[in-house]
């Protein structure tokens, strides 16, 4: 099974290497994103009840992990909308009448996109020593955990929403209605301490939220505090949820063989 | 090899009861047939008569509403996996990646199907020898022609040597040499090697070297047989006459003659003639009634006559059955 996923996993590299200007794209444009609201907004950003370490922070450090999940989010979602692309061009009904575990199908999408979506992110982390992050070896590692455990999410998520869209404008439309959302109500672009009440209970229940945590306190937190810190224990364990609630549901959506009446 | 036993299929309606589209919708009826190993079946009919929802069925895609169909002895409901490393599928939409490269392609095949690496030249080798691919292998599949691509899919499907090949109208948007050339080396392969197979088509040229004809039509299989055999049915000689007047032509040589006659469209068919029976026929016609005649022909009843022959047959029992 593992070398069908990898091989499927291995074909997503291939076609994202093979469009240049989706390679520019997906790394340039968070990267403007990043600067550009980052340096406009620097001064006008007071936060309140922010974490331990992170007290009087610049808006270009709080953006920049919210940069990442942003990333993590778009590189997973892209991938997924290839399934679309796939299905209208004849690639996966091969796929799916070859003898392949259906896990293997979910996986190689999964892992390509996740694959695709760290790439991208590892280079954007060597902006950090500008702006005076410097993870410990420890929180690097975790970091590097928080990245693919959101990868996988995200894609998985990609992949339940794509799987029975027809057309990619329909996806779009998803993107922007639930997918953006999501990640605006995170804490990528503001502290859930400055919200509404109301909203600071939608953030904490909103898995992006969760990821978020796992991708900003390893900057300021070594392994052993890492650990003992409730705040991201839980975002682990939610975002562990997120994956493999994902993985199942697709794994389910492409098991069904459509039926008779 | 394949067996289909009253196989039944219905497309649910939507939600939206009553509306235009929503309606649950028959798309095969009782369809029983058979496909003794390393036979080439044609399966033919007009659009819309169930072709497609059976080649869906065939590869696992869709489950029927009701039969049964088993592939070598495996019952396609409940044992899809063991049936599944059994089958090779071309299908309409080519399902190659156009941007991978024609070697890349063959190695996602192996990889699907978990081939052994080791063997992988050999069987490149071998589904290779008949294409002119050889020179292309590194090219992408995006930089070829209709044709070459029509090629990089049926080899890779060959690779994994199926025992049952199902194609579905494989030769759709080949020019004729192309389709040709494709049907050629298809039926060889099929041959040396006794794959069986069944292959969606309405193109009769394509079908009348094949071992048996199946012919759909609005869900139902209204026959299957060699093609001598259907031929047959309709005698030895067919006339086709398009006279000014289709319905009333029909009528006047119903009466008149007592061969069977049909109406197809703007044509008038008199069918089931013995041998030597149709220039007498044709000078009784010509001299009988000139003046309603545009055209007249004397022809060996070939599958495309069969094929109106039985699918308009059909059209008039229901119409005559919807008389009150």
């Amino acid at each position: 099974m593992m070398r069908t996923a990898l091989a499927l996993a291995g074909r997503e590299m291939i076609r994202f290497v093979r469009q240049p200007q989706r390679v520019a794209g997906t790394v340039l444009q968070p990267l403007l994103f990043w600067l550009f609201l980052g340096l406009g907004m620097g001064n006008s950003f007071r936060p309140s009840g922010m974490a331990a370490g992170m007290e009087g922070i610049s808006y270009l450090e709080y953006f920049y992990p919210g940069i990442m999940v942003m990333m993590l989010l778009f590189a997973g979602v892209f991938s997924s909308i290839t399934i679309i692309e796939d299905r209208d061009a004849g690639f996966l009904q091969g796929v799916l009448v070859a003898p392949v575990s259906r896990l293997a199908i979910v996986l190689g999408k999964v892992l390509g996109g996740t694959a695709i979506a760290l790439i991208q992110v590892v280079l954007f982390s060597f902006a950090a020593p500008f702006i005076g992050l410097m993870p410990t070896a420890g929180g690097a590692a975790m970091l590097v955990l928080g990245f693919i455990l959101t990868g996988l999410g995200f894609t998985g998520l990609g992949f339940v929403l794509a799987w029975s869209m027809r057309s990619t404008a329909g996806f779009h439309a998803i993107m922007m209605v639930f997918l953006m959302p999501l990640w605006m109500l995170s804490g990528a672009l503001f502290p859930t301490g400055g919200a509404p009440v109301w909203m600071g209970w939608v953030m904490m229940v909103n898995p992006v939220y969760h990821a978020l945590n796992m991708i900003r306190l390893p900057f300021y937190q070594d392994l052993a505090t890492l650990w003992s810190n409730g705040a991201w224990l839980t975002s682990l364990a939610v975002t562990l949820a997120w994956v493999v609630i994902c993985l199942g549901l697709s794994m389910v959506r492409v098991e069904r063989r459509e039926r008779g009446a | 090899m394949l067996q289909l036993i009253n196989v039944c299929h219905t497309y649910a309606g939507g939600r939206k009861k009553g509306k235009d589209g929503t309606v649950p919708r028959p798309a095969l009826t009782d369809v029983s047939f058979t496909v003794p190993q390393g036979e080439f079946v044609i399966l033919s009919g007009p659009n819309g008569s169930g072709k497609s929802t059976l080649f869906r069925i065939l590869c696992g895609l869709t489950l029927p509403s009701s039969g049964t169909i088993t592939v070598d002895g495996l019952d396609l409901r409940t044992q899809m996996a063991a049936i599944r490393p059994l089958l090779g599928v071309v299908f309409q939409s080519p399902a190659i990646d156009k941007q991978l490269t024609v070697i890349e392609n063959l190695r996602m095949q192996a990889d699907l199907y978990t081939l052994p690496r080791r063997e992988l030249t050999a069987r490149c080798d071998e589904v290779l020898a008949w294409t002119d691919l050889k020179e292309r292998l590194s090219q992408r599949v995006e930089t070829l022609s209709g044709g070459l691509a029509r090629q990089v899919e049926l080899a890779k499907v060959l690779l994994t040597r199926p025992k049952l090949l199902l194609l579905d109208e494989p030769t759709t948007g080949l020019d004729p040499s192309s389709r040709r050339n494709f049907l050629m080396a298809l039926r060889k392969i099929q041959k040396e090697q006794g794959i069986t197979t069944l292959m969606t088509s309405h193109i009769f040229s394509d079908a009348e070297t094949v071992d048996r004809v199946a012919i759909l039509r609005q869900g139902q299989l209204l026959a299957c047989d060699t093609p001598a055999a259907l031929k047959c049915t309709l005698g030895c000689e067919v006339v086709v006459i398009v006279p000014r007047n289709p319905e009333e032509f029909a009528r006047t040589l119903r009466d008149n003659l007592s061969y069977p006659v049909q109406l197809c469209g703007d044509e008038v068919r008199v069918e089931g003639l013995g041998l030597g029976a149709g220039v007498p026929l044709l000078e009784n016609i010509m001299d009988r009634w000139r003046g309603e005649i545009q055209t007249i022909a004397l022809k060996k009843p070939d599958l495309e006559d069969v094929f109106v022959h039985v699918t308009g047959q059909v059209e008039q029992s229901r119409s005559e059955g919807e008389q009150p």
